[in-house]
């Protein structure tokens, strides 16, 4: 895309976080950032490190001795490292697997009761939350979501098909369990928050029980979508 | 760099051998002083406004990201599960930094912020985004943006 829109007349410059994408295109200028996937800007709250960031990938812009431009960004973010002192500020414990769709409803319901009110605390501490794809308010997910495992295909607005539907609910599940993990003291690791989610949690397993419900459905669309945007590969089931 | 070995497989092998377009021609616009350039961000993080529809699978469209949205109406609807979203959820900025611009532009430290910015979904091949490249260029000279900031996720 930088080449793209140069090509176009505008001056760009890349927050690059993949250097064998950025030595393959050689875009035009490209600042290397030692950070995590998904964070271009490094460190979330902390203005001047992103400051940092931004202005030094502007200057790239001032630079006459292009084209193809690489510089590096010497410093990892603040909140890289895992925080050994951090406790998830829900308390939860995965059930394992459960027997039928009605367990697991209850199961995901109970604790999803006890993290709505922290989630509420997430939004109130940092004003946002990026939970809303889902097309539904989180007290209808249990029903819906346990619903595929007795071979349901639900759809809801703004969604065309279930596949789509249990997908983005999917998302929201997630966005909503990581914003209350971190609604109080300082940020633990994204790798501390996935750990907890995905090994700690009712909604965690559920999200693995349903990928199973996918991939031996009739349904193609479902079966590729649960087998490749539910459950990130670090975490499936040995 | 992002560290290759920190990120977890299958990811790691699919971001480090993905196929890459091989341009035969290497543009290179040159501008004013920082302080004279009108800056804009182009996302691939395939951003929506709340309430909106997500980007669909393997789409190589773009989308308008209006500098009025508020952060809490800034949702993220890329189709990869394998990438951090918790500083995202904490911080719009630290994928679309629009605050960090404004105050550039207040202390004069950039000419100013775009209205509008853009976002694709950066996961779709570049060839399907010929003319989302038009569409974004086209608009942003327009605004007589002189400053692109590539963030992708």
């Amino acid at each position: 895309m930088a080449h793209m829109l140069e090509e176009r007349g505008l001056p760009t410059v890349v927050l690059a976080l993949v250097l064998p994408q950025v030595e393959k295109t050689r875009p035009p200028r490209a600042l290397m950032l030692p950070f995590m996937l998904g964070r271009p800007l490094g460190e979330p709250n902390d203005p001047p490190f992103q400051r940092r960031v931004l202005l030094q990938a502007l200057r790239m812009l001032e630079r006459t001795d292009g084209p193809v431009l690489l510089e590096h960004f010497p410093d990892d973010n603040p909140s890289w490292s895992d925080r050994p002192d951090w406790k998830p500020a829900v308390a939860t414990s995965a059930p394992g697997l459960l027997d039928d769709a009605a367990a697991w409803q209850a199961a995901f319901r109970t604790e999803l009761m006890t993290v709505l009110p922290i989630w509420e605390r997430f939004k109130t501490r940092f004003g946002r939350t990026t939970v809303g794809l889902a097309g539904q308010p989180p007290e209808a997910w249990p029903a819906f979501a346990t619903s595929y495992m007795q071979g349901a295909l639900p759809t809801v607005a703004p969604h065309d098909t279930s596949a789509l539907a249990l997908r983005f609910l999917a998302d929201d599940l997630k966005a909503l369990y990581g914003e209350a993990v971190q609604a109080d003291g300082g940020p633990p690791s994204a790798r501390q928050i996935d750990w907890w989610f995905w090994r700690q949690t009712v909604a965690g397993q559920l999200l693995i029980a349903l990928r199973d419900v996918a991939l031996t459905s009739d349904n193609n669309a479902l079966k590729t979508v649960g087998g490749r945007f539910f459950v990130p590969v670090p975490y499936l089931p040995t | 760099m992002a560290r290759l070995d920190d990120i977890p497989e299958p990811t790691r092998t699919a971001v480090a051998g993905i196929p890459c377009p091989n341009f035969t021609t290497t543009p290179f616009r040159f501008g004013p002083r920082l302080s004279e350039r009108r800056v804009a961000i182009v996302s691939s993080a395939a951003l929506i406004r709340r309430g909106d529809k997500p980007f669909p699978f393997g789409s190589g469209e773009f989308r308008a990201v209006s500098g009025d949205w508020g952060h809490g109406d800034i949702l993220m609807s890329h189709v990869s599960i394998n990438f951090d979203r918790a500083g995202f959820q904490r911080d719009s900025n630290v994928v679309y930094p629009i605050d960090r611009l404004r105050e550039m532009a207040s202390e004069g430290v950039i000419g100013g912020v775009a209205e509008t910015h853009y976002t694709i979904m950066g996961s779709t091949d570049p060839a399907a985004m010929v003319e989302s490249a038009d569409g974004i260029a086209a608009a942003l000279l327009a605004d007589r943006c002189n400053a692109v900031v590539l963030a992708p996720v």
